[in-house]
């Protein structure tokens, strides 16, 4: 009975073993050839399934402005850049066989990373290979935590963040804090360093730390425990999917208090999942975004002429991230890991979208560029720039 | 408290809505069917398709506009989840249930995927939205359209069990609940019935879909898969194949949760309900209200 199964099983794990050998024999092939002139592989892990699938393209898109400009003025060191993207789904399983996946391809650097937790397990794999991983959204202080040589985060870190909110609300006078997150490795960071910075004495108290479960529809029983500590400040640290409708519970249960957001729910879809009046007032922390940006507007519109839509979150940084890595390899004259790891640590003020850039020895910015937005209009626009 | 208590009966009632649809199948055909929630989901964009088509819609509308929608897409689900059993679920009728179940998953990614492909991964707004002011009533705040859902919700429960104890076609589901062979043999035709399940049961999940959508506004292709397992949850506590069990069932995993929220915490939530799941599938498998299984020799 249980040998017919198996048997009929063995012609797939042959073929499976044959493809698997034909691929890397190719590949072999592949790795040979291109020294000299073939074209210098980025590879790309972001979210283009699950439930983070909508930031995906605008970062892989950002990416690909960034090659055809640097493309155009003829490359780098005279060689092509080419976009590899791989799925992480927001989710660990899918981010290891994604970066497996890149890294058989033979991509030179790493310029992907959205979701702290699903980019986390991918740094052994990338350090295994040598390829320096440029990280142009995935900000938990876990990702540099490890001091790995590689890895460089072009985000503002959680605990940057957390400074900037706890900076805008002891300004704003607050005495009772609420924060919130959804469990996830990123969003749990702030919340729990924003808790720390606020329990020193003086100023504004954190009076609870609510969880909730992403992906639910329903946050009333969370809403209920929120207003039973009648806060006037609720620091919210996740996604902008469960923040609209977090945002718009509380205002229906007649929260009459200050909101503010962390950079995860700075997005258009927010204001529209929240609607325009839940939403109006509502601050957020954030680093630059293209709107926010003197002089950007030319960017703008080179990427709405190019994908037909408007740039989203962490499209400017994918940019940025696209473009330090051609640096880099220019400045280290090749694509070998190491030499383009000391180029990186060497760079001080490459003109980026948060500023010249320097990076700190533990590979972070040294200034996290976190301001304050506000919903105005139905649109994220400038409150302070905390400087 | 009265606040909690309200809480877990909103939540409780869309529960109760999907997981009628597992309960009804399960009942008549022994098949858990998981790509249930993704009826829930289809049900969300029929109507956000819908109304699209109908176009703006002014707020004193609003309601009556809904209405429509829903029976509209009561209809729409309802004749999806009639395909679904033609196509997926008929030809293993003979089949081991594992086979079966195994479809049912693929079913469900096929349905949550197919949407993505269709509608794109960004989530969706509902045009009309249903916000209102809120009443107070003994203490918990409550809004005027929170009672109309939950007034729909009942009515559309009260309706289906009517159905299922008052009516022929009702005794026909029962029959082949009891013994499907024998059914068939005394001349009823068993295919039409088990059709006719699952057009109700789909088209009460697409009934929870657009009324989750206009109340909560945000819809997305993997809305359905933690109601899915929510329902499932609802249905074994309140016996799984019972019709009142499970009603009774979704209010009470609504109360549960909001409770557990309050006592223990929201990281706590989850783990308090489906704690009570594997509490109920040790201790008293066949539900609250689901019937003793009488070992047959």
């Amino acid at each position: 009975m249980r040998a017919i199964p198996l048997k009929s099983l063995t012609p797939l794990v042959l073929l499976g073993l044959l493809t698997a050998g034909c691929g890397q024999g190719l590949l072999g092939g592949d790795d040979q050839a291109p020294k000299g002139n073939g074209p210098i592989l980025l590879g790309m892990l972001i979210p283009q399934s699950g439930s983070e699938a909508a930031i995906g393209p605008y970062m892989s898109n950002a990416a690909q402005l960034a090659i055809d400009e640097i493309n155009a003025k003829g490359g780098v060191l005279g060689r092509k850049l080419e976009l590899k993207t791989a799925d992480d789904a927001c989710d660990a399983q899918s981010a290891v066989a994604g970066a497996n996946k890149l890294v058989t391809e033979g991509v030179n650097v790493s310029v992907g990373g959205y979701c702290s937790g699903a980019t986390l397990p991918t740094l052994p794999i990338f350090g295994k290979a040598n390829i320096p991983m440029i990280i142009p959204a995935a900000n938990s202080q876990e990702l540099v935590d490890q001091k790995l040589k590689h890895v460089f985060l072009i985000n503002g870190t959680g605990s940057q963040q957390a400074a900037a909110a706890d900076k805008w609300m002891t300004k704003e006078g607050a005495k009772s804090v609420v924060l919130v997150h959804d469990n996830t490795s990123y969003s749990k960071d702030i919340a729990l360093r924003t808790k720390a910075l606020l329990d020193a004495p003086g100023g504004a108290d954190a009076v609870l730390v609510e969880t909730v479960t992403p992906k639910e529809s329903d946050y009333s029983a969370n809403v209920t425990n929120i207003l039973a500590k009648k806060p006037d400040y609720v620091y919210w640290t996740g996604y902008f999917q469960e923040g609209g409708l977090i945002v718009r519970q509380l205002r229906q249960a007649g929260y009459k208090g200050h909101i503010l957001l962390g950079d995860g729910s700075v997005s258009p879809k927010f204001i529209e999942i929240a609607g325009n009046d839940a939403a109006e007032g509502v601050y957020a922390t954030m680093t630059q975004t293209p709107d926010t940006l003197e002089g950007a507007e030319n960017w703008i519109a080179s990427y709405k002429k190019k994908f037909g839509t408007d740039p989203g979150p962490y499209s400017n940084q994918a940019y940025d991230a696209v473009r330090l890595a051609a640096e880099a390899i220019g400045k280290a004259g090749g694509t070998d890991g190491t030499k383009v790891v000391a180029a990186l640590e060497g760079i001080d003020g490459f003109p980026m979208f948060s500023g010249p850039l320097k990076f700190t020895p533990e590979h972070t910015l040294s200034n996290g560029g976190f301001q304050i937005l506000v919903v105005k209009g139905g649109k994220f626009a400038l409150q302070d720039s905390l400087k | 408290m009265t606040q909690l208590v309200w809480n877990g009966l909103f939540v409780g009632s869309f529960y109760a809505l999907v997981a009628l649809g597992y309960s009804m199948v399960y009942g008549i055909i022994k098949l858990l069917n998981f790509a249930h929630g993704d009826l829930y989901m289809l049900g969300a964009f029929a109507g956000f398709a819908i109304l699209g088509a109908v176009g703006g819609v002014s707020a004193s509308m609003a309601l009556p506009v809904l209405l429509m929608v829903l029976v509209a897409t009561m209809l729409l689900t309802g004749l999806a989840g009639v395909a679904l059993e033609r196509i997926a679920y008929r030809p293993l009728r003979g089949a081991p249930r594992l086979s079966l179940l195994i479809t049912a998953v693929g079913a469900s990614f096929a349905l949550e995927y197919g949407m993505r492909a269709a509608a794109g991964a960004d989530p969706r707004v509902y045009p009309v939205r249903l916000g209102g002011t809120s009443l107070e009533v003994l203490g918990a705040r409550l809004t005027l359209q929170q009672l109309v859902l939950v007034g729909v919700a009942v009515a559309l429960m009260v309706g289906l069990n009517t159905l299922i104890t008052r009516t022929r076609e009702g005794r026909a589901m029962r029959a082949i609940a009891l013994d499907p062979r024998t059914s068939s043999l005394m001349g009823v035709d068993v295919n039409a019935v088990i059709s006719r399940t699952f057009f109700l049961g789909s088209a009460l999940a697409g009934a929870a879909g657009v009324m989750a959508g206009a109340y909560y506004g945000k819809i997305d292709f993997l809305m359905g898969f933690l109601i899915g397992l929510k329902a499932f949850t609802a249905a074994v506590i309140g016996g799984i194949g019972n019709i009142p069990g499970t009603m009774l069932g979704g209010l009470l995993l609504g109360l549960l949760e909001s409770f557990g929220t309050f006592w223990l915490g929201g990281e706590w939530r989850d783990v308090f309900a489906f704690g009570v799941l594997i509490l109920f599938l040790t201790v008293r498998p066949t539900g609250l209200l689901g019937e003793r299984v009488t070992e047959r020799v």
